[in-house]
Order: structure tokens, then C-alpha cells, then sequence
């Protein structure tokens, strides 16, 4: 029922990100999600329109379902009524395998190709500051079969080159000479998919079949796809856009803050005036 | 009894100058963060860090001026702050030699280094720069030998045996000491981890030396009741040490949680080398073990313990 999606007064930014992250994910699916963001949108998505779908943390829980958000993937909390509770030598494994239809990953820049940063920024060999490094998030999107970013938009994080290759999107290098090849030709039968759909803090970006290359979807409330091609460094593709990114429902909200998130560890409530 | 038992200070003093290093646990969990205390106190220089992944130890050693080189994925301390702002701060100044592998790539060079094995084959992470030949940082230092240090950083190959394509050879991670923080360990060395376990039987297996730090030892007898819960083979330990609490400010399943407020304090005071310096003469040199945990006093102690049906601790405020 239209009239069950939340008025702009009852959710904020986390909400829509949250609620767009959720949709992604198909029932039945297996994926593999990071801290933070990913991990409340596909509980979400487990607790309404997938709710058949295989939960698993990098630090070792397969087919978990926890009651309440961890804090972080190796979180006692990542446990509670798992199928297996194990290592990472299992949930990598589990990946490089093939079985990961799904991937949810962050980044702190992107470029055109989906290719993406969370190793430095500025020259690798004398950089202006050192981030967190790659974790999984190669590993996670060189296997899945989907990938999806969640990220802050801004101008400089919406590169034309990153500054550092840290996850391989659609045209990725080839070493030792380091020239630029399709994603499908380098992981040869490794191949399974890539990068599917980037949800930015602005709007929702999908990537080209063919070329790889980044397109404008959906634009949040309040952007429009002119100003969402402003913020990006690169010429924006906003020849496709569908719409308005889709507000949450009253029942997402009501997932979000009663039952995953009560403590507002990722996602705060909106302060309703008066 | 054996003869395993030993002190935090000689466990602290069997790892030299210049030692390759691994720990237990994942990010900020199951660190052995009293023996990294010591380590700190005992003015320890040049390790060699090689990890599945870092975290709040790495952070500390980093800090403290131990570390010369640092070969991982990953550092920071979660939710409790975003990124290894002390690492960041001394690869800015050029003090630390940093090389970067990606989370299973670091994981297959330990289960590789676990079975005997001298690389694994991955196909992870092809057409990334954690693959380029300009970015093989000990290798521009000149510290290649062969020996300690693997000749090549990766090696491309393509699959011999089923026409699989592009594969990349990673060296086995050897390592000289590898410290583990665990739940319980029987006398004779055996290690029973609850909940994940991590890479901590690769980690453990892929080291020379292996030291289990405790919540409780255990007897033996009672471990090898059910033989299908442990985790690590008697032995593969060398040492163990009791030392309740010894994970702190990491959590332990079943023990206790996070402190994410002691974490955050630290991420937010340590960006400046005067900041860590000061939070290290506040928190670690003077102490000892037990002066450290009744500085943190029982009624922090008390809110982090973990509700026994749970693992988990209900008392501590994890939102904004």
C-alpha cells in the first residue's frame, strides 16, 4: 500500500540508505556483509522480504541470526543460532568457492569502473593518509556474485582515478605491466560477477553490462540527477535515471529502531520537532 | 605439571629484538593485550608484525615505536575508530615499513606456513594494486633474503593442472612467535577457544613458537573429556600463562566485551605521538597486570562481564 511509505518528516538518510541497501537482496540468497550499515540492511532484509537468506561474517559465523546488531563481524552477538561458528579460513574459503551470490562492502573513493579505495589517500609511496587497508573487501567483491557499495558522497571520493586499487571493479589492471583489461578476461574462470549497484549518500548508481561504466538510477529526495553529476569528478551517465530513490516503509522503520538498532549503534532515529 | 607455565614478564622476554610476531583473535577481539603491555614496558624494537589482520595490539606496538615493519590487510579499532591513526601517522613519516596483502591472501600464506606448505595459490584480488610490482615495499628496502622474508612478494602463474587461468602464488607466512588469548588451556598445552576461533589454529601452527595466554589453566584431564570442543593441540603450545582479563580492552566470548570507551579514548588522544605517549604513561608504564585492571576498578570490570547464557555482556552502552 502506497500510503504505508514514511513521510520525509519520519526517517533520515541512514533509514534510506538502510532501506535501499536492504533491497538488493534477494530471498534465499547467500551474502556476506561487513560491520557497520550492510549488517542492519540485510538483517533488515532478512526480517522482511528475504527471509530465507544465508547470513555470513568473515570472522568465522555461517548462517547466523542474530537477534540484535553486532558491532563488528567477530561480535559474540554474530553467533547466536548459527548453522557453524568457525574461522575465516571457512568463510573465505566459502567464498572463493562460488557460493557468495552477494557482497556489501564499503569504500572511501570509487571511480567510473567501480574500482575502489580503502587503502590510502594521495601517492601510495608517500600518502597524506593511511585508512583502515583492503580487509576483505578484495576478496569479497573478486568472489561474489554481486557487489554493493555503500558510501559517503562526495566530489573527491567520486574519482576519476582512485588513488589506489584496492577491490577490482569492471576494468581492472593487469600485472605485471599494469594495463587496463575487462574484469572478465582477468579472472577467467574465476569469473563470477562484479560490481552491481553503488549506494551513495546522494543517489543509487548502477553499472553498465557491456562497458562497466557507472550510471545515475535513483536520486534521494532533494537531489536532482544535474546536481548528483556535479559531485562526481568524472562524466556521470544520467541518461537512465528511474526516479526518486524509494522512501522506507513504516514497517523498515519499525525493524530499524524497535528491534535491530534500539541502541542507535549505526543507524540514528530522526528527532521529531515539537 | 609441566614445565609450560611461565610468567607474563618471561613471556614477554622470550620475544627479542627484531622477531616476527603474530597474534590470536579478529580485529577487537581476543587480543593478548597484557602480554603487548609488557612488551611496551620492556622497551621491546624492531618486530615484525605479520598478521591476518591488525587491530588495537597493533595499534599500541605501533604507537609505542616497537614495530619497524607491519605486513597485514587491515587496522583500526571498529566502531571505536575508523582507522590505525598511529599507523598512519608513522608510514606518513616514513618509520614503518607497511605490506599490504588482502584479508585471505594473509590468511592462505598462514594456513600455508600451518601445513609445511612454502605458498598457497589464490585467485583473490587479480587486477588490484595490491598486485603491483611498484607497490612491493620490502622488496625496495632490500629485505628480500629468501629466508625469513619471502624472495617475491607474489609470483603469477597460470593454473598447470585444469587450464583455471591467472592464479597468484603467496609466500607461507613464517613467523617466530605467535601469542594467542583464549579461554582456557590445560597444563600440558592444550587451548579450547569458545565461540570463533579466527585464524587462530593456523596462526598458532604456523609460528616456531607458540604461546597461549589464558583466562584460566585448566587440568588436562578435563580438556581431553571432550576432545571434539578444543581447538589447538597440546603440543603446539610451548608456553602458557595465566592471566585473567588478559584481553583487555579486547573482548572475550563468554568472558567478557569490548571496552569500545577505552578504545575510543585511545583513538581519540593517540593521533599525536605526544598523545600516545602521554596515554602510555597514564595506562601502561608503572603498572603492572594487576595494577592495570584495578585502575580500571570493578565496577568497569563488572559491566563488561559477559551474561553466561549469552556471551555477551548486557550492561555495557554500545550507541550514541
Amino acid at each position: 500500500m502506497e500510503s504505508n511509505y514514511a513521510t520525509p518528516e519520519e526517517y533520515g538518510l541512514p533509514d534510506l540508505l538502510c532501506c535501499a541497501a536492504s533491497r538488493e537482496v534477494k530471498d534465499n540468497e547467500i551474502v556476506f556483509a561487513g560491520t557497520g550499515l550492510p549488517m542492519v540492511a540485510i538483517m533488515l532484509a532478512q526480517k522482511t522480504h528475504a527471509p530465507n537468506l544465508k547470513l555470513i561474517f568473515e570472522a568465522g559465523t555461517l548462517d547466523g541470526r542474530p537477534p540484535q546488531i553486532p558491532t563488528s563481524v567477530g561480535d559474540a552477538r554474530c553467533e547466536m543460532g548459527a548453522s557453524r561458528s568457525s574461522g575465516l579460513y571457512d568463510a573465505f574459503s566459502v567464498a572463493q568457492r562460488g557460493y557468495v551470490d552477494l557482497g556489501f562492502l564499503g569504500g572511501a573513493e570509487v571511480d567510473e569502473y567501480g574500482n575502489v579505495n580503502t587503502t590510502c589517500i594521495g601517492n601510495y609511496l608517500d600518502p597524506e593518509l593511511r585508512l583502515t587497508g583492503s580487509g576483505g573487501n578484495p576478496d569479497i567483491n573478486s568472489f561474489a556474485r554481486r557487489t554493493v557499495f555503500i558510501m559517503v558522497h562526495e566530489k573527491r571520493r567520486f574519482t576519476e582515478q582512485v588513488s589506489y586499487i584496492t577491490s577490482p571493479g569492471w576494468r581492472v589492471k593487469k600485472w605485471p605491466e599494469g594495463s587496463f583489461v575487462h574484469r572478465k578476461e582477468l579472472y577467467g574462470s574465476a569469473y563470477r560477477g562484479g560490481p552491481s549497484a553503488v549506494i551513495s549518500t546522494a543517489g543509487v548508481f548502477r553499472f553498465d553490462d557491456e562497458t562497466g561504466r557507472i550510471y545515475l538510477d535513483t536520486c534521494h529526495r532533494g537531489n536532482s540527477p544535474e546536481q548528483i553529476r556535479e559531485m562526481c569528478q568524472f562524466d556521470l551517465d544520467i541518461s537512465r535515471v528511474s526516479g526518486e530513490t524509494l522512501p522506507p516503509t513504516r514497517e523498515e522503520l519499525h525493524f530499524i529502531h524497535s528491534v535491530l538498532d534500539p541502541e542507535q549503534i549505526f543507524i540514528p532515529k530522526v528527532k521529531h520537532k515539537g | 605439571m609441566t614445565g609450560k607455565r611461565i610468567t607474563l614478564q618471561q613471556a614477554a622476554e622470550i620475544i627479542k629484538d627484531g622477531s616476527s610476531l603474530t597474534f590470536s583473535g579478529f580485529t577487537i577481539w581476543r587480543r593478548p593485550f597484557a602480554l603487548v603491555f609488557e612488551l611496551i614496558r620492556q622497551g621491546r624494537k624492531g618486530l615484525h608484525l605479520i598478521e591476518v589482520n591488525g587491530g588495537p595490539q597493533t595499534e599500541f606496538l605501533v604507537g609505542a615505536g616497537c614495530v619497524d615493519i607491519w605486513e597485514s590487510c587491515w587496522v583500526g579499532h571498529e566502531l571505536y575508530g575508523k582507522y590505525g591513526a598511529n599507523l598512519s601517522r608513522k608510514v606518513g613519516n616514513k618509520e614503518i615499513i607497511v605490506e599490504d596483502y588482502s584479508h585471505a591472501e594473509m590468511l592462505f600464506r598462514f594456513a600455508a606456513a600451518a601445513s609445511g606448505a612454502p605458498y598457497a595459490a589464490t585467485q583473490t584480488s587479480l587486477g588490484t594494486d595490491l598486485h603491483n610490482p611498484e607497490y612491493d615495499m620490502l622488496g625496495r628496502a632490500g629485505l628480500r633474503d629468501g629466508k625469513r622474508i619471502p624472495k617475491h612478494k607474489y609470483i603469477f602463474t597460470e593454473d598447470p593442472f585444469y587450464g583455471a587461468g591467472e592464479q597468484v602464488l603467496v609466500p607461507a607466512a613464517k613467523v617466530d612467535v605467535a601469542v594467542m588469548c583464549v579461554q582456557q588451556v590445560g597444563e600440558e598445552g592444550t587451548v579450547r577457544v569458545n565461540g570463533q576461533f579466527y585464524s587462530d589454529p593456523e596462526a598458532a601452527r604456523a609460528a616456531d613458537i607458540t604461546i597461549v595466554m589464558a583466562e584460566e589453566i585448566v587440568p588436562e584431564e578435563y580438556l581431553r573429556r571432550e576432545s571434539d570442543r578444543n581447538t589447538i593441540a597440546s603440543f603446539e603450545v610451548d608456553y602458557i600463562v595465566e592471566c585473567p582479563f588478559g584481553a583487555h580492552p579486547t573482548g572475550m566470548f563468554g568472558r567478557y566485551d569490548v571496552d569500545g570507551a577505552f578504545l575510543k579514548d585511545f583513538y581519540g588522544r593517540t593521533r599525536t605521538q605526544e598523545g600516545f605517549d602521554d596515554f602510555a604513561k597514564e595506562w601502561i608504564h608503572g603498572q603492572d597486570h594487576h595494577s592495570y585492571l584495578e585502575k580500571l576498578g570493578w565496577p568497569r570490570m563488572l559491566n563488561l562481564k559477559a551474561n553466561t547464557a549469552l556471551n555477551y555482556s548486557t550492561g555495557v552502552k554500545r550507541g550514541q
